[in-house]
């Protein structure tokens, strides 16, 4: 159990010499102020971790032992069980630490099986003050350093005096400003639902507000603290807009009356009046009670669905001040209506819907997938609505905007080879891909039929899978990841096509990151840029893009009519 | 509903990629796991990962085998059998284990990370650099024993699965230094 580890990850030998003084510097004066690089943790945070679990065990020896074991057996079991419960604590505090090597943060735990987390300092999304009771009652504090990935924290560090914690705080945002900051980019959240909740104490070290357990304070990773403030303002609100597109309530309502629920609903209602006539030859009020309730629960859905959808309204907001990106307004709503901004670099793909009972009217429905770091749900991935309900004419309008430079009607989805029937009999003629100069898109769904695109610029890495059967076939699936929920597979390729894919796919990326990254975001204010850049794909014409040329797989190129018509 | 099926694509046309310059490049591979063979260096993982892998299955078989005693003690009636077959089924296994350990492996490219695994289901995950989160190290009491370390590349899409088992310490650190570096050089991540 000796807290340097095996994991030979302490000293730096590689780590860049900047460490040296500034670990040294602010943090010296916590209560592990020692010659390693290592910084521990507070030393009762193990105690205040496991509080809950001693609590526990006290209350199940004091019910339980007590009647049995007599006061002295009793008060033995509790020496025991808390000698057990500091030993575990002193041992866990012993392994449990964090450095600062140059501009990464590592971090140290497990007793059984040890970690340590590098991070570098510019992927740190937020770094929050976070009190929990019972921390406020040591007078410590917990540090969450939010990530983008993990559907929780991934890197907390519970816990620390708060004024090590504040301290640290403020190093690694000044460190996370200097390592480039990047994370100006990201700021307040992708569907920043207008309203005030972030920015009630930016810039602030944390002081505990008066009614919350927790005060967080909000200052981002890597910006600086003026900017920060701005957060406060609604995201942007009041910038101009320029209407996309309306969606008409007629259109919601009959789109969501032919779904499965409802198309079934009379049936299963003459069913069950029938059998209820026939079996009794009475209708008893309990039974048509119950029936009404089992309507309503099915029906729930749509309803639900028209309510959310109605009114709904699409706009392309002008990029807040200081900002390069534009958004997509989103207003809809009957009874409560909402309006959010999804800042269009937030966009990880766009999936296209045609559920098999809309296709008479060749109607689909659109999302948007967006993901990072927002104030409500920390890191986890969140859709939205893009056209509730629509034709592919307006879809591919509205990805246009969505996605520049992405022309939705024109993708040439190429199918997987014959033999792929073998493994997927019934959607192989609808599987596809296509790849073009900015987006790769696949096809699946024999039913409802989905299309998801995903632009280069947004994909997070490529796996290529084979299973034994398609190893028979010579086949393979290409998976393109994003950082949102929708994941563009392409089933059962070719072999050396999937290979083929594979190497273009990430080719395509790390060029895409390349040409997006000299015009990054800095993290002030461009005085050289008009505020407003209303130069912006408008609605009719998504910009034209300079090489829309189409790049198809070696194999297998076979034009197909554009998706869903 | 006038779409593809309209157009099945010609079976035997598949057959060979017109070689294109880039597909010329990485056309048809020597080996189904391995990728890219001129332009890749793969490395394997320490073979010692064998005996963790082996040691950790023996528990479960050995779990296996005394649930078997105690169903003999209860009567059973086809004892040797049943050994027979949970002996066979150690067996196949402790192959398959060993086959997939060297089915394990790693390559740096200059941009990003290749991790190629599995023997049933093969899997090759290419994971850029830029779009490094952060990058985990683990070892468990078993690996530490036999001085292994495991490095995971976490990005911002769940999915990916950019994970080496079965590294020595010094190489692990070496890689989870190159990663978090070429990873601030790089990128932005999302």
């Amino acid at each position: 159990m000796n807290p340097a580890g095996p994991t030979p990850a302490g000293q730096p030998p590689t780590g860049p010499v900047a460490a040296g003084p500034v670990a040294a510097g602010p943090v010296a004066a916590g209560p592990a102020a020692a010659q390693p690089p290592r910084q521990r943790l507070h030393p009762l945070s193990p105690l205040v971790h496991s509080a809950k679990y001693l609590a526990v065990v006290v209350a199940a020896i004091s019910i339980q032992g007590a009647a049995q074991l007599g006061w002295r057996g009793f008060l033995g079991m509790l020496v025991v069980a808390g000698c057990a419960v500091v030993a575990y604590a002193v041992v866990t505090w012993l392994v449990t630490g964090y450095h600062v090597v140059g501009r990464e943060l590592r971090i140290y735990d497990g007793v059984l099986v040890r970690r340590s987390r590098a991070i570098p300092l510019e992927r740190l999304q937020a770094v929050e003050l976070v009190r929990p009771l019972l921390a406020r009652l040591t007078g410590l504090a917990e540090l969450r350093l939010e990530v983008v990935g993990g559907a929780r924290t991934e890197a907390p560090l519970a816990y620390l005096t708060l004024a090590d914690a504040a301290t640290l705080r403020r190093r690694l945002l000044a460190l996370a400003v200097r390592a480039g900051a990047p994370a100006a980019a990201t700021p307040a959240g992708g569907t920043a639902a207008t309203g005030p909740a972030g920015g009630t104490a930016a810039g602030g070290t944390a002081a505990a507000t008066p009614t919350g357990i927790a005060a967080t304070g909000p200052a981002r990773a890597g910006q600086p603290a003026p900017p920060a403030t701005s957060q406060a303002e609604p995201a942007g609100d009041g910038q101009p807009e320029q209407p996309l597109h309306a969606v008409t309530n007629r259109d919601v309502v009959i789109s969501q009356l032919l779904t499965p629920q409802v198309m079934f609903l009379p049936l299963a209602v003459a069913l069950v009046v029938a059998q209820a006539w026939f079996e009794t030859g009475a209708w008893s009020f309990v039974a048509g009670a119950s029936m009404a309730v089992a309507v309503i629960g099915v029906v729930r859905q749509p309803v639900r669905r028209i309510m959310s959808d109605w009114n709904f309204r699409i706009a392309l907001q002008a990029p807040p001040p200081g900002r390069r990106h534009p958004g997509l307004r989103v207003r809809h709503g009957l009874t409560e209506t909402r309006s959010q901004t999804v800042p269009l670099h937030r966009v990880q793909a766009v999936g296209v819907t045609w559920p098999l009972l809309w296709r008479r009217r060749r109607w689909l429905h659109c999302r948007l997938d967006v993901a990072g770091f927002t104030q409500g749900e920390r890191g986890s991935a969140s859709s939205d609505q893009l056209l509730p309900v629509g034709d592919l004419a307006i879809a591919g309008r509205l990805t246009g905007v969505a996605l520049p430079g992405v022309d939705l009607a024109g993708l040439r989805l190429a199918a997987p080879p014959r033999r792929a029937r073998w493994l997927a009999p019934l959607r192989q003629p609808v599987l596809g891909v296509a790849l073009t100069d900015r987006v790769f898109a696949t096809r699946d769904g024999r039913i409802t039929r989905q299309l998801v695109v995903v632009p280069h610029l947004r994909l997070q890495s490529v796996r290529v899978v084979q299973g034994p059967l398609q190893r028979g076939l010579g086949l393979a699936s290409v998976f393109a990841d994003t950082a949102g929920a929708l994941t563009a597979v392409a089933h059962h390729r070719e072999l050396a096509e999937a290979r083929w894919l594979a190497a273009e796919l990430t080719g395509r990326a790390g060029a895409a990151r390349a040409a997006d990254r000299p015009d990054r975001e800095p993290p002030g204010p461009l005085p050289d840029r008009p505020p407003v850049s209303r130069g912006a794909p408008g609605p009719g014409e998504p910009e034209p893009a300079p090489g829309e040329r189409e790049i198809a797989p070696p194999t297998s190129v076979r034009p197909a009519p554009p998706p869903g018509t | 509903m006038t779409e593809s099926p309209t157009a099945p694509p010609p079976g035997p046309a598949h057959a060979r990629p017109a070689p294109t310059p880039l597909a010329a490049t990485l056309a048809l591979p020597a080996s189904p796991l391995e990728p890219w063979p001129d332009s890749v260096t793969w490395r394997p993982v320490s073979r010692k990962l064998i005996v963790v892998e082996l040691i950790r299955f023996g528990f479960g078989l050995a779990v296996l085998l005394v649930v078997v005693a105690i169903a003999n003690g209860f009567g059973w009636p086809y004892p040797g059998a049943t050994f027979a077959a949970v002996g066979l089924y150690g067996l196949l296994r402790g192959i398959a284990i060993v086959r997939a350990v060297f089915a394990w492996g790693y390559a740096e490219r200059e941009r990003d990370l290749l991790v190629r695994h599995g023997l049933l289901i093969r899997r090759l995950s290419i994971v850029p650099y830029a779009r490094m989160q952060f990058v985990d190290v683990t070892a468990g009491p078993l690996e530490r024993a036999f001085g292994l370390a495991t490095v995971q590349l976490h990005t911002a899409a769940a999915a990916s699965d950019a994970r080496v088992p079965g590294l020595p310490p010094a190489e692990a650190a070496r890689l989870r230094d190159r990663l978090a570096a070429l990873g601030e050089d790089l990128g932005e991540g999302l």
